[in-house]
C-alpha cells in the first residue's frame, strides 16, 4: 500500500519548483488525478468504518478507530492543501503572464518545442503546458483585467512599474531622416540638427542609428 | 503578480520622489505659468528667483532655461560641519528644523509648516530650497545631492569634485552608523527603535535586512512572547484581586 | 500673525496649502504606504483617487488640444505637461497595483469581514468577488467537483489551521512621525513606551504603527 500523501508531497515540489521557473511547466494530469482519487479513497474508507455505528460513534470508546478517522481526515485536508497549493501556484504564474500583456493562449499553442517562451516546458514535446481548465482561466481573468483595467483607462494600468525619467531626450541627427510625425505633429530630422524630443517617439531611429541620443 | 515588488521603496522609486523636493532657480529665459496638476507654476522673470519642484528644475536646467540655486547644507562649509558633528555623535544628526513660519521668538517651539489639518512632510517640506537652513540634513540629501551634482554641477558654489568629496565622506560616517544601529537591533526587544535623521536611501538600502533581522527576532522569540504575556496577563488578574503573590505558591 | 493668518480668518476656506498640493501631498503619502504597509490599507473615502483621475484625463485633453500646430521647437510647456502627467499615472499605476497584488494575495482574507471589504473601492471589491469565483470554479474543474461535497469548500477552518491565508500584521515597519505623540510597542521580552517627537523615524510592528497611522499622527516611509 502506498504511503498517503507521497503524490501530495511530490504535488507541491512541482509547485515549488514552478515558482522559481519563468517558464510554465506542462500541467501533472496524471498526479493531479492520483491525489483526489486518494482523497475519493479516504472519504470511502471513512465512511466504510463508520457505517457500523449508524451516526452513534463516541471516540472515547473507541479510541483506536477515533485515531485512524483522525489520520484519514487530515490526509484528506493534506491533499487538498497540496492540490490547492498546486493550482495557486500556476495560476499566479498564469495571471502574472496575462498582466505582462503575453498572448498566453498563443504561446500555449505554438507548436514549437524547447521553451524559449513563457508557457512552454524543455520537454513536452509541442502539446499546451495549460491544462484546458487553465486555459478556460487565463480567458476569463483575461477578461476580468481588461475590466478593471478599463475603469482606468488613462492610467495605463499594465504600464511600466519603473518610475518615469527622461520622457524628453536631445538628440543629434546623424543622418537625413525627412520628416518623421511625433505627437506634436512633424519634424524634420535633417543632418546635424538638434531636437528635444519624446523617447518613445525616437527609439527606432535611434537603433537605427539616424540619431544620437545626448547627455 | 500584479506588482512583482517587495514592500518598501525601490531605490529608484525614493530618486523618483526625491524629484518632488522644491527647489529654487534663477530662470535665464521668461517662461509663462503653467498650469500643471500640482498647481499653476510661478511665472518665471530672469533675474527674479522661484520656487520648482525638482524634476522641473532639471528640466529646465537640461535645456539651459534656468540656474540652480543649491541649497545651504550643500555648501561644504556645512557638509564639513556636518560631518564633524556626525563623527561627534552618536546618532544621526538631527534633521532640518521644521521651516517657514517657525516662531522666531520662540525658537524652541517652531510651529509646523502646515495648514490647520495638513502637515507637510518630506518631499512636501521645502528644505532644499535656497532659504533651507545649512548645518542639517533633509531626508531626502543624497538623492538631491546627487541631482544637481550630476546635471547641475556647474551651479554649485564649489568645484563638484569637492562636494563629492565631502558627500563620500559623509555616506560613510553614516553608513557606520546605521550598521551599528543594525548591530543594536536586539534592542528592539522593547518593541521599537528610533532611526530618526536617516536619509531616504539609507533607509532604502538597510530596509530589507533590517526588517528581516527584526521579524527573525520575533519568530524565534514568539513562545517567549507569548508565554511573557500569558504570565503578564495572570499576574494582572491576580492584582485585580489584591492577590497574595508573596505565598510562595 | 503672518498674512495666511490674516487670510484665513477673512476667508474661512482659505487653505496656505492649495488643493492641488494637498491632492498630490496625499496621493503620494497613500502610495508610499500602500507600498510599505505588510496589509492593504483603506480607499481613501473622500475621492481623492477619482479627483486625480478626473485631473488626469482632462490633462490628457488640454495636451491633445496643445499639440495641434505648435511648433515643437518652442513648445516647452507641453514638455513639462506632459512630463507632469506622466509621474501623476506612473504614482496612480504603482498604487493600483500594490493593491491588487494585496488583494490577489489574500483575497478570501479580505472578502471575510465587512470592515476588511469596506477598505476595497467599488472597483476593488467586484474584481476581488470575480477573481475569487474564477479561481474556485477552476480549482472545482480541476480536481475539487470529484471531492466528497462536504470537502468542496475553500475556507474550511478546523483544528488549529484555516485554509484562509491572512498578511502578517506583526513584521515591522518604519515610520515617521507626524506630531510629538506617545508611541507604544510590544517586543518579545519586554514592551516599551517612549514620548515621540515630530520627525522622529521609529521602526516597530505593524500592528504597533497602525493606530498613529491611522491617526494621521505617523506616516509610513
Amino acid at each position: 500500500m502506498p504511503l498517503y500523501g507521497d503524490l501530495g508531497n511530490k504535488l507541491v515540489q512541482h509547485a515549488k519548483r514552478t515558482q522559481n521557473l519563468i517558464h510554465l511547466p506542462p500541467y501533472q494530469a496524471e498526479l493531479v488525478r492520483a491525489v483526489a482519487r486518494e482523497v475519493r479513497d479516504l472519504d470511502r474508507d471513512l465512511k466504510s468504518i463508520l457505517e457500523p455505528f449508524q451516526g452513534s460513534f463516541d471516540p472515547t470508546a473507541d479510541q483506536a478507530t477515533a485515531c485512524t478517522l483522525l489520520v484519514n481526515h487530515l490526509s484528506m485536508r493534506r491533499n487538498k492543501r497540496c492540490l490547492l497549493a498546486y493550482h495557486r501556484t500556476r495560476a499566479d504564474k498564469l495571471e502574472e503572464l496575462v498582466w505582462s500583456g503575453a498572448d498566453v493562449l498563443d504561446l500555449a499553442g505554438q507548436q514549437t518545442a524547447g521553451g524559449a517562451n513563457g508557457v512552454m516546458g524543455a520537454n513536452d514535446g509541442g502539446a499546451s503546458s495549460l491544462s484546458p481548465q487553465e486555459e478556460d482561466y487565463v480567458r476569463q481573468y483575461g477578461d476580468l483585467l481588461a475590466a478593471y483595467k478599463g475603469q482606468w483607462t488613462d492610467i495605463d494600468l499594465t504600464g511600466s512599474l519603473e518610475p518615469p525619467r527622461d520622457l524628453f531626450i536631445d538628440v543629434r541627427v546623424l543622418k537625413d531622416a525627412g520628416e518623421i510625425q511625433t505627437e506634436y505633429g512633424a519634424i524634420n530630422l535633417t543632418r546635424n540638427s538638434q531636437f528635444y524630443v519624446r523617447q518613445g517617439d525616437v527609439e527606432r531611429l535611434i537603433s537605427q542609428g539616424y540619431l544620437q541620443k545626448l547627455g | 503578480m500584479a506588482l512583482p515588488l517587495p514592500p518598501g521603496l525601490t531605490h529608484s522609486e525614493v530618486a523618483f520622489l526625491a524629484e518632488m523636493e522644491m527647489v529654487t532657480v534663477v530662470p535665464r529665459q521668461r517662461l509663462e505659468s503653467i498650469d500643471l496638476l500640482s498647481g499653476q507654476t510661478p511665472p518665471l522673470r530672469p533675474p527674479h528667483r522661484a520656487q520648482l519642484p525638482l524634476w522641473l528644475a532639471l528640466l529646465l536646467k537640461k535645456q539651459r532655461r534656468a540656474n540652480i540655486v543649491p541649497p545651504p547644507w550643500l555648501h561644504p562649509a556645512s557638509l564639513a560641519d556636518i560631518i564633524h558633528r556626525e563623527t561627534k555623535g552618536a546618532g544621526f544628526s538631527a534633521p532640518p528644523p521644521p521651516p517657514a513660519r517657525a516662531n522666531p521668538h520662540e525658537p524652541g517651539r517652531a510651529r509646523r509648516f502646515a495648514d490647520d489639518d495638513v502637515t507637510l512632510s518630506p518631499p512636501f517640506q521645502p528644505s532644499c530650497t535656497a532659504n533651507a537652513p545649512a548645518g542639517y540634513l533633509p531626508y531626502h540629501w543624497l538623492e538631491v545631492a546627487e541631482s544637481l551634482l550630476t546635471h547641475a554641477g556647474d551651479d554649485m558654489a564649489a568645484p563638484v569634485g569637492e562636494v563629492r568629496s565631502l558627500l563620500r565622506d559623509l555616506v560613510e560616517v553614516r553608513a557606520a552608523k546605521m550598521r551599528d544601529s543594525i548591530s543594536e537591533l536586539q534592542g528592539l526587544e522593547r518593541g521599537m527603535m528610533l532611526l530618526t535623521g536617516v536619509g531616504s536611501i539609507e533607509l532604502a538600502e538597510s530596509r530589507g535586512f533590517v526588517l528581516g533581522v527584526v521579524d527573525g527576532v520575533r519568530k524565534i522569540g514568539a513562545s517567549t512572547e507569548a508565554t511573557r504575556r500569558d504570565k503578564e496577563e495572570m499576574g494582572d488578574e491576580r492584582d485585580d484581586e489584591g492577590s497574595d503573590d508573596d505565598m510562595g505558591i | 500673525m503672518d498674512i495666511d493668518d490674516i487670510l484665513r480668518e477673512v476667508d474661512p476656506v482659505f487653505h496656505a496649502v492649495p488643493q492641488e498640493k494637498r491632492d498630490l501631498q496625499d496621493l503620494t503619502r497613500a502610495w508610499v504606504a500602500e507600498r510599505c504597509a505588510p496589509e492593504l490599507l483603506h480607499w481613501p473615502a473622500d475621492g481623492l483617487f477619482e479627483r486625480v483621475n478626473d485631473n488626469i484625463k482632462r490633462q490628457i485633453e488640454k495636451v491633445e488640444e496643445m499639440t495641434g500646430d505648435m511648433d515643437p521647437k518652442t513648445n516647452f510647456a507641453l514638455i513639462v505637461l506632459q512630463t507632469e502627467l506622466e509621474r501623476f499615472k506612473y504614482i496612480v499605476r504603482s498604487y493600483l497595483r500594490a493593491r491588487i497584488a494585496k488583494i490577489d494575495r489574500h483575497t478570501l482574507h479580505y472578502l471575510s469581514t465587512d470592515e476588511l471589504r469596506s477598505r476595497l473601492s467599488e472597483m476593488e471589491l467586484a474584481y476581488a468577488t470575480r477573481h475569487q469565483a474564477l479561481l474556485h470554479n477552476h480549482y472545482l474543474s480541476s480536481f475539487l467537483s470529484s471531492f466528497p461535497p462536504q470537502m468542496q469548500n475553500l475556507n474550511d477552518a478546523g483544528g488549529n489551521s484555516t485554509m484562509i491565508d491572512t498578511p502578517d500584521l506583526e513584521s515591522a515597519v518604519f515610520i515617521r512621525l507626524l506630531i510629538d505623540t506617545v508611541v507604544e510597542g510590544r517586543g518579545v521580552d519586554a514592551d516599551g513606551e517612549m514620548n515621540g517627537k515630530v520627525d522622529d523615524i521609529v521602526i516597530l510592528r505593524w500592528s504597533d504603527a497602525k493606530p498613529l497611522v491611522d491617526a494621521g499622527s505617523a506616516e509610513l516611509v
